[in-house]
């Protein structure tokens, strides 16, 4: 077990460290002198070179980056000029809206897949299974700012059945008390049912935009998986023992094909918990998305490095926690690691 | 019960008669129960429906298996053995159906029966070993799990305890040293030899009148093999099950079976019992099947003769005799090509045997191959 531990944990670093070059290079190719930029054209020479002496720029490289690095673990993100306050008091604002976006587009995600994927796998309804396969192709070839838009079009501004891109809650709605700060948990224990479904109706677009890729891509692997393992002689074994046919199913085909699975939910959640740029961007949605969308444009470093490499972290420590939960479930890793450890 | 006897039917062929009349029937017992069948397979028609084509993998099959009779069913690859068996059991997937016929277990017809009745049937009534060790045990479940699994489905009211008890029981029977240890395993822990073990455990777990094994050796190497037919041998006997034993293996046929059937796509072309079929071949794809099986003696001369040809495409069958065109006797034959041979009892020199050939009676009567 401590051998899957460390070995995960040495890959994980080496992950986030590569990630921080990169946030770190890009900081120092991109053209634009960030003294000049927070000063703006008008300030004297001497005034922007001050300010880059102070910055540390004029130090060797090797230094800057572990001032950069060790800052960033010390959570001193550095100075939003465009928004005037902290880094890290911005995105500390804007994370739990990302959060909650995430959750929830990966909660329909996993149940949509899991669902449609074993319907069609359980089922074999070849017509099902081409319907399902048709979305899958169709969800993953098409980009999410272009999902959002068109259910934007047909669930808001034709059939309007739910709100348009107006963020976390209508114009006159106040969020509920903050505990977690996830306004669907938050309405729910301040026992503020109305509030629980203005905020849920909220989240459905934004989470179908950006789960849609995902499903797409979770739906055929489980699909490819479930097909494969339910053909497994095993199965038929476990049949011939005197299990009904789902039961088998789902005692022994649902775990073998949910191992690989989880890898990609993994994956999936990583990236959602990760931001995604665009479809904030579309949908108002105030998270750490759109903080970035804005920073890009302004040409605020500080906000970008600091979220190219947090998303980094989010990912890898996602991916350690998927990682290690798999050495639980399956057993063939965890002899292994008692091999090698 | 008679003990296993390691001996090679090809030593036997030439000078077969007098050693035969001394080899008694394996299972004397199951020759006289004839009024009980332990299973009967009436009219069974299985077929895969593949959209652009349909397989006939098992055509209009009829056969009985006394109690504790041993059967075997031989052919090559892709002659239905498989479909059979588990078109016997229900136990068919999508696109495979059964698409007519009885299959009558103990007295009743169970073809057509819920899934719910079936799955009661199934492991407490007629069990099944599949043919290939490695992928029949769940990888992510403890050997012991699988097993308790195969006893509480039929036993609910079984405590935890007593069902790990018995578990303990039955690896000990399969002959699985330090079980009580073993149980939390996992199937990877185990060898292929082992495995099959645990597999045969897991079907007998219920005692089972009826076991189905599908090429139960065919995956593991020659002394593995051995050991565990040996195992199935003294199993079988002691709980008094009857056996359809599916190969292609016709040595372990003679080791293990009473009776054989011979199955060329799709139909039991030979019944008889084993006797018969070592010594007088009937069907000339019985006899083909023989002169297939490696020899010792017989390689220096010369590489091992094969059946020329293919089986045929089982979803667009040839008219007449679907051997007609691999055979030594019929390739030329007009009425080999235009008339499906009807089934025959023919009269051999140690039994009966039915055969679907035209040419039958002439081969039963004539000299031993």
């Amino acid at each position: 077990m401590s051998g899957v531990v460390s070995r995960r944990l040495l890959g994980s670093l080496g992950a986030i460290f590569g990630a921080s070059i990169i946030a770190f290079v890009i900081m120092r190719v991109l053209p634009g002198n960030p003294a000049r930029l927070i000063l703006g054209p008008l300030a004297p020479r001497s005034t922007v070179h001050a300010l880059n002496a102070q910055l540390g720029l004029y130090k060797p490289i090797y230094v800057q980056y572990w001032r950069y690095i060790s800052h960033f673990f010390q959570g001193q993100w550095g100075y939003s000029y465009s928004e005037g306050a902290q880094v890290r008091t911005l995105i500390g604002e804007r994370v739990p809206a990302t959060i909650e976006l995430a959750l929830f587009a990966f909660l329909i995600t996993m149940l949509a897949s899991v669902g449609l994927a074993l319907l069609v796998t359980y089922r074999r309804r070849p017509i099902a299974d081409r319907i399902v396969r048709g979305i899958a192709y169709l969800g993953f070839g098409t980009p999410p700012f272009f999902v959002s838009l068109i259910l934007l079009i047909v669930f808001f501004s034709i059939l309007k059945i739910l709100p348009g891109p107006e963020g976390r809650l209508g114009a006159q709605v106040l969020p509920p008390p903050a505990v977690t700060h996830l306004y669907t948990v938050d309405a729910l224990l301040a026992g503020e049912p109305g509030k629980f479904l203005e905020a849920l109706e909220h989240l459905v677009l934004p989470g179908l935009a950006l789960g849609m890729a995902n499903f797409a891509f979770l739906v055929r692997l489980l699909r490819a998986n479930l097909l494969e393992v339910s053909r497994e002689p095993f199965i038929t074994v476990a049949r011939g023992k005197g299990l009904r046919r789902w039961t088998a199913f789902r005692r022994h085909a649902l775990p073998n094909a949910f191992l690989p699975t989880l890898t990609a939910g993994g994956l999936v959640l990583g990236e959602f918990l990760a931001g995604s740029v665009l479809v904030e961007k579309v949908f108002n949605w105030p998270g750490v998305g759109s903080l970035v969308y804005e920073a890009i444009l302004k040409q605020d470093f500080s906000v970008v490095q600091t979220f190219v490499l947090l998303s980094a972290v989010m990912f890898v420590l996602v991916n350690l926690a998927v990682d290690l939960l798999y050495a639980v479930i399956d057993p063939r890793v965890r002899v292994k690691s008692v091999t090698t450890a | 019960m008679s003990p296993l006897r390691l001996r090679s039917w090809t030593g036997r062929t030439g000078d077969g008669e007098d050693e035969l009349a001394e080899t008694p029937a394996k299972h004397d017992d199951a020759a006289g129960a004839g009024g009980s069948l332990a299973l009967s397979v009436r009219n069974l028609r299985t077929v895969y429906e593949l959209g652009h084509a349909t397989v006939q993998a098992v055509r209009d099959v009829s056969f009985d298996l006394r109690h504790t009779e041993r059967l075997g069913v031989v052919g090559e690859s892709g002659s239905g053995k498989s479909a059979l068996a588990l078109s016997i059991l229900g136990l068919l997937e999508p696109p495979g159906r059964v698409a007519a016929g009885e299959v009558v277990l103990n007295g009743r017809n169970i073809m057509g029966l819920s899934e719910r009745r079936l799955s009661s049937i199934r492991g407490r009534e007629i069990a099944l070993i599949l043919q290939d060790p490695m992928s029949a045990l769940d990888p992510v479940k403890t050997i012991g799990a699988q097993l308790q699994q195969a006893i509480a489905v039929h036993n609910p009211q079984l405590r935890r305890s007593a069902l790990r008890r018995r578990a303990v029981e039955l690896l000990g029977e399969v002959d699985i040293s330090h079980a009580e240890r073993r149980l939390d395993d996992y199937p990877h822990q185990y060898s292929g030899g082992m495995r099959q073990r645990v597999a045969i455990a897991m079907a007998l777990a219920n005692n089972p009148k009826v076991l189905i094994a599908d090429e139960p050796t065919t995956a593991l190497d020659v002394t593995t093999q051995a050991q565990v037919l040996s195992l199935l041998d003294r199993l079988v006997d002691e709980h008094r099950a009857a056996v359809i034993l599916i190969t292609h293996n016709l040595g372990i046929v003679s080791e293990f079976c009473d009776s054989v059937s011979v199955m060329y796509a799709g139909r039991l072309v030979e019944s008889s019992s084993c006797e018969h079929i070592f010594m007088r071949p009937t069907h000339p794809y019985s006899e083909a099947l023989l002169r297939c099986v490696p020899n010792p003696e017989r390689l220096v001369e010369g590489p091992l003769p094969a059946i020329p040809g293919f089986p045929p495409d089982l979803s667009a069958l040839p008219a007449g005799c679907t051997f007609a065109s691999r055979c030594s006797v019929g390739r030329e034959l007009a009425i080999c090509h235009e008339r499906v041979p009807s089934r025959q009892v023919v009269q051999g020199p140690v039994g009966d045997a039915s055969v679907e050939c035209h040419f039958a009676r002439e081969r039963a009567a004539g000299a031993p191959r």
